[in-house]
């Protein structure tokens, strides 16, 4: 009887040691608790380093990170939340799929005292996220656009392909780019089409424009995953000589392709630049900030071959 | 007995109905009046910050003169004291007025003089087409945070510019000739110092020229 009251004395003990250890080494691998990142979709390297980025800076301030994907599907992105806020997260990193379907997954974190920072993707309101900071697309793409009359000239046919239709970032870069080259009549839109910034859906959506308009002599993409696959679509028509290329993002793969002379330009966003701010705006708000400007526009610059030296690695060299 | 009960119990649905209806119904033409109402109007909006706010905050523009002689020297200094930066970029703008010399009239720009006894094109008052965001952000007085669509916010650039096209530039150009007198304001983005300080590219907000003595 008495050696049973000594096992179950030393089962006891065990187990407490070992709670008591698995804490502390939580504790030190996480002392300042759980910042989650959630990125509209890891489908395109381009977010996949947005969240790479905000995530491991996020580790470096002290915090345990973690990527979630929300595979551009809004409710993918609801139950990414709801898991998030029942598992005690403290801040929330977010990229979203929707500017205005994103907006009730921010609010349900807001009610519960979980701040949300918006990276690169907006959503439409002002009293929901903590703090967003975005690409400013709209002037990337204007001056896009004038670079697109000199390179392309002020007459001729060309296409556009548009990323997905419900994000912001789609309009505000047709919108800027249209801002300049809707002021030259010579210059005709003959196809516009959705490639939901992706590059399978952009090379498809580029041949089936080449089909019906063999004579376009360049082509606006939202993005550079499309860009990527448009010139692709090019390429196998045999007409990448003759068709423009212009992308937005700053995804190496774009970069690489400008200084080969096969793409003419994209915008440079700075996804690591964004991403790492966002990740220190939480420590803020976690020290007790208060204070953040609602939204931020981070410039975008054009990478052209003649200056695309400078550029690498989704920024500046 | 039994019809009283529901009479009574129709009649009380009936008022739970009408104190909270399960909808509502309302015409297209309503609808759709409805939602112009609470579209943003970029065209309005800028017509509006341009007479009540732009104007009466000329004034505070940097003089020419001085920025531009910051410019020559020492463009690190002049950008510190006189600029103003957005979003964390390298690009900045400069809100400035001032008064010169015409020395030289194109479709597309006035070359402007500014230093005394200069010949030199210090400052290009933008005549063409004019695109980007110089006006909306080179003053100060409009912030992204305010608009809850970056859309609207973006459309005010294009509304701005639009002003400026058509109330501003027709009679500089109808006035401006090489040697006379100028006086103008305005705004300048510098993205690119290399191409963008050396003539200033200002975007007028006012500009009145008088014939050379």
């Amino acid at each position: 009887m008495k050696t049973n009251w000594l096992k179950l004395a030393l089962a006891v003990l065990l187990v407490t040691a070992a709670m008591l250890f698995t804490q502390t080494s939580a504790a030190q691998s996480a002392p300042k608790g759980k910042i989650a990142v959630v990125v509209s979709t890891l489908n395109n390297p381009w977010f996949v380093v947005l969240g790479k980025t905000a995530k491991a800076r996020a580790i470096e301030l002290g915090y345990d990170a973690t990527i979630f994907d929300s595979q551009n599907d809004t409710a993918k992105e609801a139950a990414n939340f709801e898991n998030i806020i029942a598992s005690g997260y403290k801040a929330i990193l977010f990229n979203p799929t929707d500017a205005n379907g994103s907006i009730a997954n921010v609010l349900k974190a807001k009610a519960v005292g979980i701040p949300v920072f918006c990276i690169d993707r907006e959503i439409n309101s002002t009293n929901a996220a903590t703090a967003q900071m975005l690409s400013d697309s709209y002037s990337g793409c204007v001056k896009l656009g004038q670079l697109f009359v000199k390179t392309v000239g002020k007459e001729g046919e060309y296409a556009e392909l548009l990323g997905i239709v419900g994000d912001n970032n789609t309009w505000n870069r047709s919108k800027g780019f249209h801002s300049v080259v809707d002021r030259y009549p010579g210059l005709k839109m003959v196809a516009q089409q959705s490639g939901e910034f992706d590059r399978a859906k952009g090379l498809e959506v580029m041949e089936s424009i080449l089909q019906a308009h063999p004579n376009i002599k360049g082509v606006f993409c939202g993005n550079d995953s499309m860009a990527m696959g448009a010139y692709q679509a090019l390429v196998a028509a045999g007409k990448d000589k003759d068709v423009k290329v212009f992308g937005f993002d700053g995804a190496d793969d774009v970069v690489k392709s400008i200084a080969e002379g096969k793409i003419v330009a994209t915008g440079m966003q700075f996804p690591k630049k964004m991403a790492q701010q966002s990740a220190e705006f939480a420590d803020e708000y976690i020290k007790g900030k208060r204070d953040f400007a609602q939204k931020i526009a981070v410039p975008v610059e054009v990478v052209t071959k003649e200056n695309v030296g400078k550029y690498g690695d989704y920024g500046k060299k | 007995m039994r019809a009283v009960r529901w009479f009574i119990a129709i009649v009380v649905i009936a008022g739970v109905c009408w104190l909270f209806p399960l909808f509502h119904v309302v015409t297209l033409k309503t609808a759709a009046a409805e939602k112009a109402a609470v579209t943003f109007n970029a065209t309005l909006f800028a017509e509006t910050f341009w007479t009540n706010q732009l104007v009466p905050a000329l004034p505070k523009c940097s003089p020419a003169e001085a920025l531009i002689a910051l410019i020559q020297t020492d463009p690190a200094v002049a950008k510190k004291k006189y600029s103003r930066g957005a979003g964390g970029g390298d690009s900045y703008f400069y809100f400035v007025s001032g008064a010169g010399k015409i020395i030289a009239v194109s479709d597309d720009e006035i070359s402007i003089a500014v230093t005394a006894g200069s010949t030199n094109a210090e400052i290009s008052l933008q005549t063409g087409l004019i695109f980007g965001n110089a006006l909306r952000d080179g003053t100060g007085l409009l912030s992204p945070s305010d608009y809850p669509n970056s859309q609207d916010y973006n459309d005010i650039s294009a509304a701005l510019n639009h002003i400026v096209e058509t109330s501003v530039l027709p009679n500089l150009k109808a006035q401006a000739k090489v040697g006379a007198k100028i006086s103008f304001a305005g705004c300048a983005e510098v993205d690119d110092e290399a191409a963008d300080l050396k003539p200033l590219k200002v975007v007028p907000v006012r500009a009145e020229s008088n014939p050379a003595p």
